[in-house]
């Protein structure tokens, strides 16, 4: 009989590796985030980041505990699939590879946004087809890499994110020493403070800012000692995101500009927040603040765009690897035809994943383009769907696939509390409530639960106030619901019921995989002295 | 008139939420690449800190019956990755018949050729050596008097494996050494076969694996 074991991932990914792999992620949002939440929640974007922002610790924090007891390469939708079971496991990783299709192409449209403060060539609001080309082209040579197997270097993506991160607090900082004006602040909310309706819109786009914490799970695997790593790592992420958004949103309303402004549409002088948000210039607002900032500007306005477009390209290839290597996880699973397993002879990659997600993406993108591209579209687009397109479709979506996503994972952290007390958790989120379940000592997350309700909250704004997100979002749903079911029945599974699996089994050897010796003994100890205390046989 | 273009405006708040910005990510970053050693790191923290006290100073030894070449590379990596002073002996045993500084062309010779390929050696590998001969009654106290004269931390010695039980399979003078030494010694025995993987011409179908 043969002995050989199974082929491990490397665990060669440092502290700085997971906090980079995240950080090139959710790092890029702000910088399509920032526009997008200008333009809707004016004066009161602030607030708004600061709503999405608390969701978003929540978020982080859930991630985290998670991510640090089960270092898995399956991220939300494995959580989701161990907590819920099946179905719910598939509805999670069915929206998270939505978000990761659009992560593809409104990345890959925002760089290009990007690379046009240089090359106003490409410029989509006067040039929309050369703009549609690029970003088709974009997408489709990330496809053909990714195919091929060539990836940027994890050193390349460290170095880029530190860059950044350098490049972002010099900005905000020098920003802030150089140009804030508080009175400015005060004058722009009282002013400009939206309406119930785009406040909501506001707050539902500002989580745009925080969508990829996936990431640091989906690196898990190969992570450095991830149960103590991951909670730094995660930690510091959540932070340094949070403090950029809101530091950005509030330089954004209180900034005295150093260039002057150019008159709007009509010829009417307009507010900084309101040229960063319009529709011309909401895809590059950081570069254009940047360029805004009492001497440092005068650089800025060669660097930012060009290391924008960097950090957007690397986050729009993480789109592109992450949904196959989701869709690789769900089908080892088997809540996706193993088709998706499928590994290409000769490069030795999931071809079959990769053209289908990057397929989505470019349709993705023809809605986004249509508007600009054909003044019927558009009519059409301003008839049913309040004129939206382009960044703004697919931030609504982006943002739908993250809510609906991120509320399963509160849930799957709930139930994991009470069906899975024995593994050990390294971190844990704060603010627990103590109680007996089956026997068991558990405990409830209070800020789970708060989450939840955040998370809801901004799922039900994205429905009530993005006319495309609200069916666009749901009928992909739909549609992948309608592709499990036929899936399972054709192989003659359970449709609403979970398969049997040996959680217990497996807990011990991811544990041992992730060289977590100590928690994978103190797990082994938890299973035992339960088993005991019921009266049952050991393991 | 809200703004005015091209003029540096600094308040108390900016400057403060600046300072914020910078202490808040700088202090972020650092806490997160400084984790708390896992029971494992602090083990090899702890042997590579055992291991620098180790090779301080290190003092290769030769004679005639301590045949240490095969070793000297090993101590000129050693002795250059942890920056260690580096010292090859060569002790000439001198008979009871002869007086103690009786001249022995034949046996300094050799011990020139030894020093002279450990000196190659060293300077393969990018390190200082000293070397030194030395005539003693009795190989076991010259080196040992040796290595308390240099506070050496370490004795390497290269021995090879005899062809039949002698009651002392390294070598009396290496089994010695290494009984009465006050410091860590490394004895290194030259392998006849390379590896124990490979499996010599006519021992196939001999092993049970």
């Amino acid at each position: 009989m043969s002995n050989v074991r199974k082929p491990e991932l490397r665990r060669s990914v440092t502290p700085w590796g997971s906090f980079s792999w995240g950080y090139s992620d959710v790092g890029a949002d702000i910088f399509v985030g920032l526009g997008l939440v200008l333009g809707a929640a004016a004066g009161a974007s602030n607030v708004a980041f600061l709503f999405a922002g608390i969701v978003y610790v929540c978020i982080g924090l859930a991630y985290t505990e998670l991510a640090a007891t089960y270092p898995v390469a399956g991220g939300g939708q494995y959580f989701v699939l161990r907590g819920l079971g099946d179905i719910f496991g598939f509805i999670a990783g069915w929206a998270v590879l939505l978000d990761f299709t659009i992560d593809i192409a409104l990345f890959s449209w925002s760089c290009v946004d990007y690379l046009s403060e240089l090359l106003p060539q490409v410029g989509a609001p006067f040039h929309p087809w050369s703009h549609f080309i690029l970003v088709t082209g974009l997408i489709v040579g990330l496809c053909v890499l990714n195919i091929i197997g060539v990836r940027e270097s994890t050193a390349f993506n460290g170095f880029v994110s530190a860059l950044d991160v350098v490049s972002e607090t010099a900005i905000l900082s020098l920003g802030f020493l150089f140009a804030f004006s508080p009175d400015l602040l005060v004058h722009t909310m009282q002013s400009s403070w939206p309406t119930p309706f785009e406040f909501m819109k506001g707050i539902s786009l500002a989580i745009v800012s925080f969508v990829g914490l996936e990431s640091i799970s989906q690196a898990a695997e190969e992570t450095q000692r991830p149960a103590s790593i991951i909670p730094r790592t995660s930690t510091a992420l959540i932070l340094t995101i949070l403090i950029f958004a809101l530091s950005y949103a509030n330089l954004a309303l209180g900034m005295q500009t150093w260039h002057p402004i150019p008159l709007d549409a009509h010829g009417h002088p307009q507010m900084l927040w309101q040229w960063l948000g319009n529709n011309d210039n909401n895809g590059k607002a950081v570069a254009l603040i940047a360029r805004q900032v009492p001497y440092w500007g005068a650089i800025a306005a060669f660097y930012v765009p060009v290391l924008g477009a960097i950090l957007l390209l690397i986050s729009s290839n993480s789109g592109v690897f992450g949904s196959s290597r989701i869709a690789y996880a769900m089908a080892s699973g088997g809540l996706l035809p193993s088709i998706f397993q499928r590994i290409h002879g000769r490069y030795r990659t999931p071809m079959i994943s990769l053209l289908v997600f990057t397929g989505v993406a470019l349709i993705e993108v023809i809605f986004a383009a249509l508007p600009s591209l054909s003044p019927s579209m558009a009519e059409l687009y301003t008839k049913y769907f309040h004129g939206e397109g382009g960044i703004g479709f697919l931030g609504d979506l982006y943002a739908f696939g993250a809510a609906t996503s991120y509320s399963f994972v509160f849930v799957a952290l709930v139930a994991l509390r009470f069906t899975d007390p024995l593994s050990p958790r390294r971190f844990k989120i704060p603010i627990n409530i103590p109680m007996r379940f089956r026997g068991e000592r558990v405990e409830f997350p209070v800020v789970a639960v708060l989450g939840f309700i955040g998370i809801t909250a901004i799922l039900a704004f994205t429905l009530i106030t993005h006319p495309i997100g609200r069916i666009a979002g749901p009928s992909w749903i739909a549609f992948g619901i309608i592709l499990y079911f036929v899936y399972r029945k054709r192989k003659g599974w359970p449709l609403f019921r979970s398969r049997k699996r040996d959680w217990r089994g497996e807990q011990i050897e991811i544990l041992r995989r992730a060289g977590e010796l100590e928690l994978m003994d103190e797990y082994v100890a938890n299973v035992r002295a339960s088993d005991e205390r019921r009266g049952g046989s050991t393991r | 008139m809200i703004y005015q273009n091209a003029t540096v405006h600094i308040t108390i708040a900016g400057v403060l939420i600046a300072l914020l910005i910078v202490v808040a990510i700088s202090s972020t970053i650092w806490w997160m690449l400084h984790p708390p050693a896992s029971f494992i790191q602090k083990l090899a923290r702890e042997a590579a800190t055992e291991l620098e006290r180790m090779v301080g100073s290190i003092v290769v030894v030769f004679s005639a019956d301590i045949l240490s070449t095969h070793m000297m590379a090993l101590a000129a990596k050693l002795a250059r990755g942890e920056r260690s002073e580096l010292l090859a002996i060569y002790v000439i045993e001198v008979p009871y018949s002869l007086p103690p500084d009786a001249e022995m062309p034949l046996e300094e010779r050799g011990a020139l050729d030894a020093l002279g390929a450990a000196e190659s050696i060293a300077t393969a590998s990018g390190v200082s050596l000293r070397t030194e001969i030395i005539k003693s009654r009795l190989t076991k106290q010259a080196v040992l008097d040796l290595a308390k004269r240099e506070r050496a931390n370490l004795i390497i010695l290269g021995s090879f494996r005899e062809g039949k039980y002698t009651g002392a399979p390294l070598g009396r003078t290496i089994e010695e050494i290494a009984a009465d030494a006050k410091c860590d010694v490394l004895i290194g025995v030259e392998g006849k076969h390379g590896t124990l993987l490979y499996e010599e011409p006519g021992q196939a179908g001999t092993s049970n694996s």
